[in-house]
Order: C-alpha cells, then sequence, then structure tokens
C-alpha cells in the first residue's frame, strides 16, 4: 500500500480522529481527496449528458442545446430525477426486504420484540388479527400490497400515514405516488434517452419519489424494524474508536438493512456460539457499528448489550474502523460500503463477507441473506469469522485508539421514547418552543462528505451554530455518527448551547443535539414533526423547523431531500446538487417550491452563514405563529 | 510566434485537454488508458483559494527560464517557430528546468525520472495542439503573438 | 565593432548567442582553452560512458557557423593589455573593441602536502580531467574522492556505472551538505553506501603516499587512518580562472570585480560566470553572458543583486531540488512532510518562504523559486502551504505570457 504525506488528508471535524488518519500508513478516502479536488464544471453543474451515443454533450455560451437539442434545463432535470429515482429505489430495496422479513417472521412465529410498535401500526393502518403474529403478517401485506401496485394506482397506506394537510397539498399537485417500486421505475423511464423534456414534471416526479421514499422507505422501515427487533430506549452509550475491544472476536457491520442480522445478533449471545470465541482464545463476539446499520443497533442497543458495544463511527469512518486492525469480518448488507475498505481488508487479512447481492464487494464472499436459511447462513459466517479471527489476530498489528470518541452519547431516541421522555405528550416541548427557551427546531440529517471544509466540519460547525442560538437540534443518519463522536450528543454538550437551550438541557439532563440513529430515521424526525404540527393544529411548513443535510453525499440523500421538499420544509445543503446549470430547476426548487409544497432549498457551504439562514426562517415562521 | 492563448475564466476543468495530452504522447503501440501511469499531460488545471480554475500550460517563454538552465543544450527555443522544445536523447536529466520554470508546468516524468515531461505545441503531427483542439469552452486557443 | 569573448562556457557561449541576436554585422571571436565547446555539468555522465565527446556539447552542432561565431580551440591567454585592447596568448594575440572574460572557474585543490606532485591525482572541471579519470578508473581498485558535494558525488556515481566504488573524505559531518539538511542528505548516504561506496565524514585529507614512480598509494586522514589509493578525485571546490590577469590591472578579488553592468575596471572589458565569483550556478552564468553582451552593445542592462543558492541533484533515480535557505534561523518557521518516497521543507521568515528541498517529487515545483524571490506571503493565502502554487498569483499578458507580480 502507497504511504501518503499526512498532511494532504483531508481534515475532519473529529480532530483525534484526523490525527489518527494523518499517521496511518494506509491509504482511505481522506488521502484521495487531493488528487481528485479539481473537478469537472460540466459535471458540477449537471450540463454533462451521457444519455446517447451523440454525446456526452456539454452546455456552454458556444453551444447551448446538445445534439438532440435538449439545453441545459432538460438535461440538469434528467440527470436529477435519475438520480432521486436511484436513491428512492436503495430506500425501497430497504423497506422491501424489511417488510419480508417481517412477513416470514410473522409466518414462522418467530421473535417480535416490538409488540408496542405493532400495535401501533395496527391502529394507524386499521388492522386487527388473531394474535400478533397474524397482525404482524397483515400488516406487512399491507405494505407489500403497496409498494408492489402499478405507478397508475395510488398506494392506499399513505393516506393513513400522512399528516392531513400534506396529504391534501399532494392530491392537489398530484403528486400522491403509485406504487413506491414503480415510482422509481417510472422516474428511470421518464429521464431516459429522449423521453420527457419538460423539466418541472420531471422535478415534480422528484417529489413523488420523495413522498415513497419518505413514508415507506424511511418511516415505515423504522417502524417494522422495531416490530421485530425492539423499540429504542434512551440510554446512555459509548461511540467512536474506543468501542472496539480486541479482546473479542469483531464484526463490523455495515448498511440499513437491521432486520437482515437479528439472528446473527440473538446468535452473539448464545453459550455455544461464546466457547465457539474462546475456544479460538477470545472472550466472545462483539458488533462493532458503523454507517446506519450500527445506528440502528445502537438505537436499540438496549436490548443487545451483551453483544454491542457501540457505535463506532459514520461512513467514512468506516476504513479507519478497519485500519485499527482490531476487526475480524466486515458485515455488510447494503451501502454505505466504501470501495475503499477492499485494499484495507486485503491488507489486514479482515473477511469481507455480503448478505446481499446488491452491495457486493469484489472481494466479499456472498452469503446472500434468505430467511428460510437464516440459521444455517448465521452458522456459516460464524465460522467464517472464526476462521479469519485465527488466521490474521497474531499476524496483523493493532493500531488501536481507545480514547476515542465518549462513553457519554445519549441514545435510543425515537418519536416514542422521546414523547415518553416528556411525560407521554408533547406538551412540554410545545410549551418550550412557543416560550421561546427553544426557538425552534433544526433537524440535521444526511451523511457526510469530504467536500469543503472536509469530514464533518460543516455538520458540527453548523450545528454548534444553530444550538448557540438556542436551536433543539435532531438529527438522524451519518451527521450522527459524526455530531456524537464530537461530543455534541453528550449531556455536557449544553454547554455549548445557548443560555435558554442550555438551561433546559441542563434541567433534564440531555443533550443539545438529539441522536434518531440512522438516516432511515428522518422518518421518526417526521413523525415528531407532524405529532406536534397536529397538536398545535398548524401544517409542517408553518413549524419553527428547518431541515438541513448539511453533507449530503448520495442519491438516497437527494431522494430524503425530495421528501423533505414535499413536505414543505425548508432545506438547506451545503453544497448544490448537481443542478446549478440549470435557471429552472434552481428557480423550482429555490423559489417556485414555496408556492407548491411550501418548502424550498438553501445553499451554504459556511456553518456561521448557514445558522443564521435557518435561524432566521425559524424567526420568521415563528413571527407568523404569532409567537414572541 | 503562435502560442496558446489562456481564457482561465472559461475554464470548466474537465481536463479535456489533459487527456488529449496524454493521448497525443501516447507511447507507440501502447494502448491508451486513462488509469496507466505511464501517459502524462504536460498541462494541468490549478486552483487558486478561491477555488477558480487556473489552467497552467507551457507558455514557450520569449526568455525561457527552462531553456537557461539546460546543460545539455535539451531545451532550446525553435528560431522559426518560437517554440522551446525538448530532445530527449542530449538531455542530462539533471532538471534544472524543472526548479528554473517559474511557473512550475514542467516535471520529470512519472514513472522513471528520465525525462522531461514537455509541452511540444504537437509540433511533430503538424496540427493544432490537441489541448486546444478539445476544449469543450474555448478557454484555450492558438494566436499568433510577437 | 569586433567583441573576443575569453571562454566557451556558459557565459561565453551565452554572450556569443546574445551578441548575434542583437547584431547581425559585428565581428564574435571566441577564444577557448578547450578544444571544442562542452558542458561542464555533464563530465560525470563521460566517466559513465554515458555520455561520449560528441554529445558534451550543449549548443546545436551548427551554432557557431550559423551565428557566424569564430571559434578558436586550445588557446591559452597569458594576459590583456589593456591599454591597447590587446589580449595575449602563446603563438599570437587579438585585438578587440569589446572583451569579455568568461574563463571560468578550476579545481581548486587543498594544502596536502605532496598532493601536486603525485601521478594519478585529479580534479573534475575539464574533459581533460574527465577523461583522464575515465582512463585511469577502469584499472583503479582503491579510487578515494576528497569532497562529498555535488562533484564529488557526481564522479562517485559515474564510477559506480562502470562498476567502480570509491571512499568518499569529506571534512564536514554530512555529504552535500551545502546543498540538503541531513535528512535529505541521508536518503542518498544510504543509496550510495548500499552501492558500495564508504564515507569517512568529519575527516581531512592530511598527507598522500606515493610509490617509487611517484603514483599516488594512499592517503592518510587527520584521524591518521591510512587508506589505500590508487585513484584520487579532488573535488574540494573551486577558484575562478584569472591568473593571466596578474599584470593586466584589471581589479580581482575572490573574483574580477565588476560593477552592476558587469564591467570590470578597465575600459570595454567586462567579466560573466563563474570568473566573477557571483554565483556558480549554470542559469545565471548564462544570464550574466547575456547581461555582458548586452552591455557590450551599448544596451544599458543592470545585473540584478538577488543572489538565491540553488541546485537539482538526482542520483539513483531520486531528484531533489534546494532553493535558498534549508536551515532556519531564529524567528524562522519550519513546516515540513514526508512519506516513504518523498520529502519537503520550507523555511518561512514572517511567512514568506526563503528556502525549500523537495525530494523525491519535484513535478511543477519550479514556482517556488518565485515565491521566494518574489516575497510571497503564502501564509496569508486561505490554502494549506503545500497547495501553493502560480494560480495563487496567476497573471497573463497580452501576449499570453504568464508573469508573477511582487506581493506588497
Amino acid at each position: 500500500m502507497t504511504e501518503r504525506f499526512s498532511c494532504t488528508a483531508c481534515c475532519s471535524a473529529d480532530k483525534p480522529l484526523e490525527k489518527f488518519i494523518s499517521n496511518l500508513s494506509m491509504e482511505t478516502s481522506f488521502h484521495r481527496v487531493e488528487s481528485q479536488e479539481v473537478k469537472c464544471e460540466f459535471g458540477l453543474e449537471g450540463v454533462c449528458c451521457r444519455l446517447c451515443a451523440n454525446g456526452p454533450c456539454r452546455i456552454t455560451p458556444d453551444s447551448p442545446l446538445g445534439v438532440c437539442g435538449a439545453n441545459a434545463d432538460v438535461m440538469v432535470t434528467r440527470n436529477f430525477l435519475r438520480a432521486v429515482s436511484a436513491g428512492s429505489g436503495c430506500y425501497i430495496h430497504i423497506v422491501e426486504n424489511t417488510v419480508r422479513n417481517l412477513k416470514n417472521t410473522a409466518l414462522a412465529k418467530g421473535t417480535l420484540k416490538g409488540l408496542n410498535a405493532l400495535e401501533r401500526l395496527c391502529n394507524v393502518f386499521d388492522i386487527s388479527g388473531g394474535d400478533v403474529y397474524e397482525k404482524a403478517a397483515n400488516v406487512a401485506d399491507a405494505v407489500l400490497a403497496d409498494l408492489y401496485k402499478p405507478d397508475f394506482e395510488k398506494m392506499e397506506l399513505t393516506k393513513k400515514l400522512a399528516y392531513e394537510p400534506r396529504l391534501k397539498r399532494w392530491e392537489e399537485l398530484g403528486i400522491l405516488p403509485g406504487g413506491a417500486k414503480s415510482e422509481v421505475f417510472s422516474g428511470t423511464v421518464k429521464s431516459s434517452t429522449n423521453l420527457n423534456s419538460d423539466p418541472v414534471d420531471m422535478l415534480l416526479h422528484c417529489l413523488r419519489l420523495g413522498i415513497s421514499t419518505g413514508l415507506y422507505g424511511l418511516l415505515l422501515t423504522n417502524l417494522l424494524n422495531d416490530i421485530m427487533l425492539g423499540e429504542p430506549e434512551i440510554r446512555i452509550a459509548p461511540v467512536g474508536l474506543r468501542v472496539i475491544d480486541p479482546d473479542y472476536i469483531n464484526i463490523m457491520i455495515t448498511g440499513h438493512q437491521h432486520s437482515m442480522i437479528a439472528t446473527l445478533q440473538d446468535r452473539l449471545a448464545d453459550d455455544d456460539v461464546i466457547q465457539k470465541a474462546k475456544a479460538v482464545g477470545a472472550k466472545g463476539f462483539k458488533l462493532v457499528g458503523c454507517t446506519c446499520v450500527g445506528q440502528d443497533l445502537q438505537l436499540r442497543g438496549a436490548h443487545y448489550t451483551n453483544v454491542f458495544d457501540g457505535h463506532g463511527g459514520n461512513n467514512f469512518t468506516s476504513e479507519i474502523i478497519l485500519a485499527t486492525g482490531a476487526i475480524d469480518a466486515v458485515l455488510t448488507d447494503f451501502n454505505c460500503t466504501l470501495p475503499g475498505i477492499e485494499p484495507i481488508c486485503d491488507n489486514l487479512k479482515i473477511k469481507q463477507i455480503c448478505i446481499d447481492s446488491i452491495s457486493k464487494k469484489a472481494n466479499a464472499e456472498l452469503v446472500d441473506f434468505s430467511f428460510d436459511a437464516r440459521t444455517a447462513t448465521t452458522e456459516c459466517i460464524l465460522d467464517e469469522v472464526v476462521v479469519a479471527y485465527t488466521a490474521r489476530r497474531d499476524n496483523v498489528p493493532l493500531n488501536l485508539l481507545p480514547d476515542h470518541g465518549n462513553d457519554t452519547t445519549l441514545t435510543g431516541i425515537s418519536e416514542v421514547s422521546l414523547k415518553a421522555f416528556l411525560g407521554d405528550t408533547w406538551q412540554p416541548l410545545i410549551e418550550l418552543i412557543a416560550g421561546g427557551q427553544i426557538k425552534g427546531l433544526a433537524a440535521v440529517v444526511g451523511c457526510s462528505n469530504l467536500t469543503g471544509g472536509g469530514h464533518d466540519v460543516l455538520t458540527v460547525e453548523m450545528t454548534k451554530e444553530l444550538i448557540a442560538r438556542d436551536i433543539l437540534v435532531l438529527s438522524a443518519g451519518c451527521s450522527s455518527g459524526g455530531l456524537e463522536n464530537c461530543g455534541l450528543m453528550s449531556p455536557e454538550a449544553a454547554e455549548l448551547a445557548g443560555p435558554k437551550l442550555k438551561a433546559i438541557c441542563q434541567q433534564l439532563g440531555i443533550p443539545p443535539v438529539l441522536n434518531f440513529g440512522p438516516c432511515l430515521a428522518i422518518g421518526r424526525l417526521e413523525m415528531v414533526a407532524t405529532e406536534i404540527a397536529a397538536a398545535l393544529g398548524v401544517d409542517l411548513p408553518q413549524l419553527p423547523l428547518v431541515l438541513s443535510a448539511p453533507q449530503w453525499l448520495e442519491e438516497q440523500a437527494l431522494a430524503d431531500g425530495a421528501f423533505g421538499l414535499a413536505l414543505g420544509l425548508p432545506l438547506h445543503l451545503g453544497v448544490p446538487p448537481f443542478v446549478t446549470g440549470s435557471p429552472i430547476a434552481v428557480q423550482v426548487l429555490c423559489e417556485d417550491m414555496k408556492s407548491l409544497t411550501g418548502g424550498h432549498v438553501l445553499i451554504n457551504g459556511d456553518a456561521t452563514e448557514s445558522a443564521v439562514l435557518l435561524e432566521d426562517i425559524i424567526l420568521q415562521k415563528r413571527e407568523a405563529l404569532g409567537l414572541a | 510566434m503562435r502560442r496558446i492563448i489562456i481564457d482561465a475564466d472559461k475554464c470548466k476543468a474537465c481536463k479535456n485537454c489533459s487527456v488529449a495530452c496524454m493521448r497525443a504522447h501516447a507511447p507507440e503501440g501502447v494502448t491508451f488508458s486513462l488509469s496507466d501511469p505511464q501517459f502524462e499531460s504536460r498541462n494541468t488545471i490549478l486552483q487558486d483559494g478561491e477555488k477558480q480554475y487556473k489552467p497552467l500550460f507551457c507558455r514557450h517563454c520569449a526568455k525561457p527560464s527552462c531553456a537557461n538552465a539546460c546543460v545539455s543544450g535539451a531545451l532550446a527555443k525553435d528560431p522559426n517557430t518560437g517554440h522551446v522544445l525538448y530532445n530527449p536523447d542530449i538531455c542530462a536529466k539533471c532538471f534544472m528546468c524543472v526548479m528554473n520554470c517559474p511557473f512550475g508546468v514542467l516535471k520529470p516524468d512519472r514513472l522513471t525520472n528520465t525525462y522531461v515531461v514537455k509541452c511540444d505545441f504537437c509540433a511533430a503531427d503538424g496540427s493544432e495542439p490537441n489541448c486546444v483542439a478539445n476544449c469543450p469552452s474555448k478557454a484555450i486557443y492558438v494566436k499568433e503573438v510577437e | 565593432m569586433k567583441h573576443v569573448i575569453i571562454g566557451s562556457g556558459a557565459a561565453g557561449i551565452s554572450a556569443a548567442k546574445t551578441l548575434r541576436e542583437k547584431s547581425t554585422q559585428d565581428e564574435i571571436i571566441i577564444l577557448s582553452a578547450d578544444e571544442f565547446v562542452y558542458s561542464r555539468c555533464m563530465l560525470h555522465q563521460f566517466i559513465s560512458g554515458e555520455r561520449q565527446t560528441e554529445v558534451l556539447s550543449f549548443i546545436p552542432d551548427d551554432f557557431l557557423e550559423k551565428n557566424n561565431i569564430e571559434f578558436r580551440p586550445n588557446i591559452a591567454v597569458t594576459g590583456i593589455d589593456t591599454v591597447n585592447q590587446m589580449v595575449k596568448f602563446d603563438g599570437g594575440s587579438e585585438s578587440y573593441d569589446r572583451l569579455l572574460i568568461a574563463t571560468g572557474a578550476k579545481s581548486a585543490f587543498p594544502q596536502i602536502v605532496g598532493l601536486r606532485d603525485t601521478k594519478n591525482v585529479y580534479g573534475l572541471r575539464d574533459l581533460e580531467d574527465a577523461r583522464a579519470i575515465r582512463d585511469k578508473a577502469t584499472q583503479s581498485n582503491n579510487i578515494v574522492i576528497i569532497g562529498a558535494g555535488l562533484v564529488g558525488l557526481d564522479a562517485a556515481y559515474g564510477l559506480l556505472e562502470i562498476g567502480k566504488t570509491s571512499t568518499i573524505i569529506e571534512m564536514s559531518n554530512a555529504i552535500l551538505s551545502t546543498n540538503l539538511d541531513l535528512h535529505a542528505a541521508s536518503t542518498y548516504h544510504i543509496k550510495f553506501e548500499e552501492a558500495g561506496c564508504a564515507f569517512h565524514l568529519g575527516m581531512k585529507v592530511k598527507r598522500v603516499l606515493s610509490n617509487a614512480s611517484g603514483e599516488i598509494e594512499a592517503i592518510v586522514t587527520d584521524h591518521d587512518e591510512r587508506i589505500a589509493c590508487d585513484l584520487l578525485i579532488v573535488a574540494t571546490g573551486v577558484h575562478p580562472t584569472l591568473d593571466f590577469l596578474s599584470d593586466s590591472g584589471i581589479k580581482t578579488n575572490r573574483g574580477i570585480t565588476v560593477n552592476e553592468y558587469l564591467a570590470t575596471s578597465a575600459p570595454n572589458v567586462y567579466a560573466a560566470g563563474d570568473v566573477t565569483g557571483l554565483s556558480e550556478s549554470w542559469p545565471s552564468a548564462v544570464q550574466q553572458g547575456e547581461i555582458a553582451a548586452l552591455n557590450m552593445l551599448g544596451i544599458e542592462t543592470a545585473h540584478p543583486d538577488t543572489f538565491l543558492p540553488k541546485n537539482t541533484i538526482h542520483f539513483f533515480g531520486v531528484p531533489s531540488l534546494s532553493i535558498g535557505q534549508f536551515i532556519p534561523e531564529a524567528g524562522d518557521t519550519k513546516d515540513s512532510r514526508e512519506d516513504r518516497m518523498r520529502y519537503q521543507k520550507v523555511i518561512l521568515r514572517d511567512g514568506i518562504p526563503v528556502g525549500v528541498i523537495l525530494q523525491g517529487d519535484i513535478s511543477r515545483s519550479g514556482f517556488w523559486q518565485q515565491l521566494i524571490l518574489n516575497k510571497v506571503d503564502v501564509t496569508s493565502m486561505p490554502k494549506s502551504i503545500w497547495k501553493v502554487s502560480f494560480a495563487d498569483s496567476y497573471h497573463i499578458d497580452e501576449n499570453g505570457e504568464y508573469y508573477w507580480t511582487m506581493s506588497v
């Protein structure tokens, strides 16, 4: 492996991590940023089209149209719709697998750890059944039926899941989604060669994808997982590289499909499995959390304390977690699994196992998940991991960072656990907002990227600016990974908040940044917002609530963003999606959207400026609501 | 003389110029590949502190510091065309030219450090320089100058 | 007008070229001690056999003819009559209207007992030296080089190419100590040792011992260590070649004294290159030759007073460059970074680079010299010092040429 100039490594908000990376003798994403620094502006602005053999066509003042006649608006919105479709497809894939697991678990009368969640969902869906298994199977069937509808048939649960005023607006705009899978299909077809050339129609399709992504891919995935795996419970947990205990056989999990490792999670706690580890000199097995499935496990960590020590870090921390040498296997169920982990795994003899062919890595063994074979495949995985452990541990040097992160991160927050914490009512929070002790809410979500200021830099800095302005921050996604490792999700972070927010945090013993876990939990944030709006009798765009994906990375984040816009929320992004080459796209996303859904996009890469912009919006909304 | 004129404001950093240069100077019989380190571009796109693109192309300077620093005569200004041409066969590989190019255009070859990667204005094939021919933004063009 | 140039090195040839560019009519005569025009910087490649005499030249084959320059080889100038404007040499003389002295420098031998009279002891400055070394080396088994500067190591490197290792005696405690810091120098130190060379640092040669035929047999260091030696190469520096000026009345100090127009104390006599002692680098010799020529033609041109030591080094496929100061003074800050293949160090004074060392990768690094010369405050830029480039001072003139501006 190439050793790199330490100083050229991309920086991180997480300074101990940054230092660790700068001393690594192996290449990571952080080291590749510099050589990719000069970006093609045609790509950045979305005005490069590769949809046909006449291309790539690029828009310049001298060549304002592609060979086919497509202008910048057509190129940009086509590219954008393709990206949002792909992002939606990712989430729909996740919910499809999740709901199938629920159905199969119900049919097999397997363990259902979250019966309250089941009950709530039955109420929402108006579903009954003889026993919990029948109810669960019926819930699953209802979801599956919607997912598989054609695009011309509207999904039925949308109406039960969506907030009434929103639903009405969506109906008016004609953006209620048909079958979620079919919407991905149509989005892909629509944006293919020489089909749709109506920029506005394509942007509206993005909103439709946003709705199906948000309500099904995000919201439902959480609840379906809660039924199977248990509901989040608020607790204090360790985070960062410190969670890696080299005395155990360590499996790093990465992905988005928590229910796929349900059997494995339970097995790891079994005596015979622990004996298997002890036989090769380890104390047992541990799961080390990484990316969103790690966040999911952390959220539900109260149910898995004996096999899970904590969450290591977010997407761009995955290479670093592996580089410690103390991980024996990587278990991948989905993204975000960087191709860059492969040479590191090869180098450190880390076994790579993929349990969903959709995220098959080149050097990984594919142990494709199937519910029926779950017991056998779990045993197979355990055996492989033991083999890897035995082969590598004496031969691979450890490079641990035991002081990294903290032991004080508040986790397990969900729409249910938070409400319970507040006394089974949102009233205390509403009163704090109404009274101005909390100026408003900011949902800081999405990924981390390595552009602009570096890993988690804008996320962390902007969040600090927001809480300093007495804005309570709720986070879901890899943003949480960065925020928690930087200590902002620890109660001690109250010190960084504005005087009013600080006082509340100290009174309640909570941090000013609340950790909802994975990006899927953007769906939980929607539920929190909706319940607050309903309690106030207002629509979502009226709430003093802003949405920000400061360091969005991938197509899934764009689908999340489309959901936010459909909800009518102001959506802040640190860097623009590749749309700035189209005047129409910019106009629709940043301005016209306000009259469509009530939402709009704002772009700013500076932490303080972004916080000021978001605070202004919150203040305007407060004023409109008649709050001081 | 003919010089490649740069309109930096028009550059979009698509790197077509760099790819064209690599192709134009491909070693004979080697299949072109963007991931093969033996293909090197004579030009590159830099960025200033504000991330503005600043294309870096050999100017074939009126007073070429590279040729002045050359101890072997391998770099010399062609009296007819005005272009500063490089003869690798007589080069001493001392890289005094690399140090003395005031703009940091020159470099030793990546794999062997045995020759200088230097713009030849694509003079051999007699055509317009390939970088210019492949710029979609007209950020570079050839002009007759003093 | 009749221009006579003594010397055919970088400065002399550059002057002749400039004279011809500016004046098609004037007579140009070069009186050279050499048999033909060749580059001193490549003599080690002659020793190694990589380069034969016909490719030692640094000018095109037709340069002299095409530019109507009269080249007189093997001329040993013995004196200058500045009153009658005559150059005197063995077997004749030549009058001049303008004279340029560009005789360069020659090896300076240290004061070592017996050194001058011993056979098989050479400097490495002229083709004659290189020829002798090349011929002798093939039969030598114990080659010793005094001096681990660039010339000494060039010799050692050239000899390695023909399968001959050397023992190198150096009085300072590191090799290449005038060019590189210890860290960068050690890269080469290790590689030379791996190739079979031996270094004796912090030592001087006290005596040389010879056999009955007067051939060198051994050297003795000031540590009283006896090292067998059948070929000794002395690379301890040079001094300007100006012994022929003793009766001329032309003022000299270490080199020929010149004013900013490179004029000597005698009317119509100029000097350029190593003989002035102003700087010992090839590019400055070229520049001085050009400036002297312009002044000889009456085009008043001043020589810049900035002097920046700089050099490139290239052994074993590892290139380095060193510009300006590489050891920080009090109050300076140092910034450096390295990995297995590369090393970079910058010395900053009030945010302005005053010296740089780059090793391993010197690609597109020429702008560093300009950062130093133009006193660019790199620390005030919104980027890492390692990402600074010409892009941060990017200017293009009406002819499409780049240029730098002095920072304020």
